[in-house]
């Protein structure tokens, strides 16, 4: 976009005839929305038409076996909102937010910054085994986790009996379920968080550091007022990208939980996938929640904006 | 570096979008799986052309049969090993198997596909989904072919998958839950094992003499809901109203009365009691518990016979499931899935349809169906066929599987169909059995009585009829 805009300037800027002006404008327009052309009909395609057809059909109750379907008005809306599980799913979202978010980025630049200094003479090998769990996939973390959770035979509850400690039932209870899951998902992004926090402090002048030592800064004082306030702009970009990530797991839940027990892991996205794909399809219930998270989603991403967005100290 | 971060960020929040439109992008599946598809027919209509020609003239048309099914793994490769067998029987119809993931998956597919017209010939389908299979109205049901005998069915399969004039789905994987037990551990200890016939209070008589011996657990099973439809199906018990469903559409569960709550209170019990460790909701993660010897018994499918036997290094035994105290067994529903016929619009290419099922339920395939899977054999004479008596020689267990089943009582005395043992029938009965699923939970986490879960759970469950029946008002 910014490219056709400054080649529309270029081409006014210079001296030419009228008639030819006109076409030039014209041209230049259209050669940047050619440009734009493979992405709008890829965006068209998967993004808009869904999205309007998805109100569509949130409007309705589709048949579970296809080819009927009745007009429900707001039907499926107002039921959500009276359904206990669904607002379950708003507050199991909302938790696990909290948790793996501010969580993993506080382990993340621990470690970047541990790396990074003070035990800057760590090997290769070390660096490796804090950031491999970057090419394991959500669903190979699901099942790790699920025999190291496992109540009877699982690891965890093992190496804890080893220290006169019994374990908890870490998926099959309610109080347990969702940290457990919260465990395993800031163990799989904890390699590309630490990875990013420790590109971001290696940027980061070491002059800037010499004259804090010179102003005799203990490294404490340095971490605090020369790392984390340069760190700004990659932590809130880790902020945001770790916030989406965690509305969107979904691997963890699907092989740890499904969603249990009794609805303590069931995230408004894993609701949407298991009342439209699951068992009985609900997709006109599914559809309702998926334009419901689509404005939570939206309302969220402004704020964000606002609010933080000024808070960076861009360099 | 300011405008960098600014564009950065901006690329974010619209990423973020499409994040909230994920869930919503899902929503119209039909584009995707209807996408996929004529990949998957390309090369089928391709092969027998490229052959055929080489022969002689094309007099007759090859006609090529779409089958979908849900078998993946070493499944998938017995399914496959006998289409083959079926294409190099026939040279004017091929089958053209594709594995489209989970049952969910292939159900989820069936739909998008009647959408975009590119429906299979044969689809498989669980079970629990019998009536919503039904209500698609696109089925061409079994009975309506001339050559098919409904007498060569092992008769709690062919009921289970009929409507009100006969056999619709062709059972294919069939399976039931069956006990198993540790047999060494039950010599050692000197404790007799579990008979067929067992009670509640047998099992939790048993279960204390088992762990005062020393043994962690009892038992082990997962909350799925499976286990208790099927104990309550011995128990003599329904599961929805209008006889389960059989009778007229279902529109009330009523599992929350009588028999289901004695069941529930015994199945939610062993785990609240310490007889069985709380596993949650799996198919998959007991096994370890069984075979690591830390629980005596087990709940499972008949279909994993083979493996649990494989898994474990002691002598792994079998017997039937328990019913209630105040009842008299019954016997066991048939589990697993069925092959259904699409009605393609053509006669013809709906008659290979049925050619492709009816090969598959010959005895030949069904040897090799049984004895590479485990899911039992659904035709009434095989019980003398050579190759059979010897794979049962060496894993008796099936033995077991296929006499508790057999042994099921599918009439009662005055001569009506038993229709506890023949299983729910209602079209939202997948969501339903969920409910089940979280009234453990209710019961185990939250202090519900099992009345007072199951109560919840039937209430969740009428609503669920109700819109689903709704769509025939």
């Amino acid at each position: 976009m910014s490219q056709s805009i400054s080649m529309q300037e270029a081409s006014q800027a210079q001296p030419a005839k009228t008639y030819n002006k006109n076409w030039q404008k014209v041209k230049s327009a259209l050669e940047g929305y050619l440009y734009l052309l493979p992405s709008l009909i890829i965006l068209t395609i998967f993004v808009f038409i869904p999205i309007v057809t998805s109100f569509q059909l949130s409007l309705t109750r589709i048949a579970p076996f296809g080819g009927k379907s009745i007009d429900v008005g707001f039907e499926n809306y107002t039921r959500l909102f009276a359904d206990p599980e669904y607002l379950n799913s708003l507050k199991v979202s909302v938790l696990f937010t909290l948790g793996v978010v501010p969580g993993g980025l506080i382990l993340a630049v621990a470690m970047a910054i541990a790396l990074s200094y003070p035990l800057n003479h760590l090997s290769w090998f070390h660096r490796l085994l804090i950031f491999v769990p970057i090419v394991i996939s959500s669903a190979v973390t699901g099942v790790l986790f699920r025999w190291i959770y496992h109540p009877v035979v699982g690891y965890l509850n093992y190496l804890l009996s080893l220290i006169g400690v019994e374990g908890p039932l870490w998926l099959s209870s309610k109080d347990w379920a969702l940290v457990a899951v919260m465990l395993a998902v800031i163990w799989r992004q904890l390699g590309f968080n630490v990875i990013i926090a420790l590109a971001g402090i290696q940027n980061i002048d070491s002059t800037y550091y010499e004259a804090a030592k010179v102003d005799g800064a203990n490294l404490w004082h340095r971490i605090r007022h020369i790392t984390l306030p340069l760190l700004s702009p990659t932590l809130f970009f880790l902020f945001i990208i770790n916030i989406i990530n965690s509305l969107q797991v979904f691997g963890e839940i699907n092989i740890l939980t499904e969603g249990g027990p009794g609805g303590a892991t069931n995230t408004f996205l894993y609701s949407i996938y298991y009342d439209a794909f699951v068992g009985t399809p609900f997709r006109g219930y599914a559809s309702a929640q998926a334009y419901l998270l689509f404005i939570i989603i939206l309302i969220m991403s402004f704020l964000q904006f606002k609010g933080f967005g000024k808070k960076v100290h861009y360099q | 570096m300011k405008s960098v971060f600014k564009t950065l960020t901006l690329l974010l929040i619209l990423s973020m979008f499409i994040v909230a439109c994920g869930g919503g992008a899902e929503e119209p599946a039909p584009e995707e799986p209807a996408a996929e598809e004529p990949m998957a027919e390309e090369p089928a209509a391709e092969e027998p052309a490229a052959e055929e020609p080489a022969a002689e003239e094309p007099m007759a048309e090859v006609i090529t049969i779409e089958f979908w099914h849900a078998m993946g793994g070493e499944l998938g490769e017995v399914v496959d090993e006998l289409v083959a067998r079926f294409n190099a029987s026939h040279d004017d119809i091929q089958v053209n198997a594709t594995f489209q993931g989970t049952y969910d998956d292939t159900y989820n597919a069936l739909l998008a596909s009647f959408d975009a017209g590119t429906e299979p010939n044969i689809t498989q389908n669980f079970d629990l989904a019998a009536q919503t299979m039904f209500d698609t109205g696109r089925l061409v049901p079994a009975y309506s072919f001339d050559d098919f005998d409904p007498n060569v069915f092992v008769p709690a399969v062919r009921d289970y998958y009929s409507d009100e004039n006969g056999m619709v789905g062709m059972a294919f994987n069939s399976s039931t839950p069956i006990m198993y037990y540790n047999a060494d551990m039950f010599a050692e200890l000197g404790i007799d094992p579990p008979g067929l016939d067992t009670t509640f209070s047998d099992m939790i008589a048993k279960c204390d003499e088992i762990q005062a011996a020393g043994v962690e657990y009892c038992i082990t099973f997962g909350q799925v809901g499976w286990y208790f439809e099927q104990i309550l199906a011995n128990s003599g018990g329904l599961y929805f109203n209008n006889n389960n469903g059989r009778t007229g559409r279902a529109t009330e569960a009523v599992f929350n009365e009588g028999q289901g709550v004695e069941v529930f209170t015994f199945l939610s019990g062993l785990i609240a009691d310490g007889y069985a460790p709380n596993v949650g909701k799996t198919w998959t993660d007991t096994d370890a518990v069984f075979q690591a010897g830390q629980a005596a018994m087990i709940f499972d499918s008949t279909s994993g016979a083979l493996g649990m036997q494989e898994g474990a290094d002691f002598e792994v035994a079998t017997t039937y499931i328990p019913h209630s105290d105040s009842s008299d067994r019954n016997g066991v529903i048939i589990g697993g899935a069925a092959l259904w016929l699409i009605d393609s619009g053509d006669d013809a290419v709906n008659q290979a349809a049925w050619e492709v099922m009816n090969f598959l339920a010959q005895p030949e395939q069904q040897v090799t169906w049984h004895s590479g899977t485990g899911y039992f054999p659904v035709r009434v004479d095989m019980d003398d066929n050579p190759d059979l008596q010897d794979f049962w020689a060496e894993n008796p267990n099936f033995r077991t599987a296929i006499e508790q089943l057999a042994s099921t009582n599918t009439t009662m005395a005055d001569g009506s169909p038993n229709y506890a043992v023949l299983g729910g029938k209602a079209g939202p009965f997948p969501a339903i059995r969920q409910f089940i699923v979280d009234a453990y939970s209710r019961v185990l986490d939250d202090g519900m009585s099992p009345q007072e879960a199951l109560d919840e759970a039937a209430e969740k469950a009428n609503q669920e009829l109700a819109d689903y029946n709704a769509f025939f008002e």
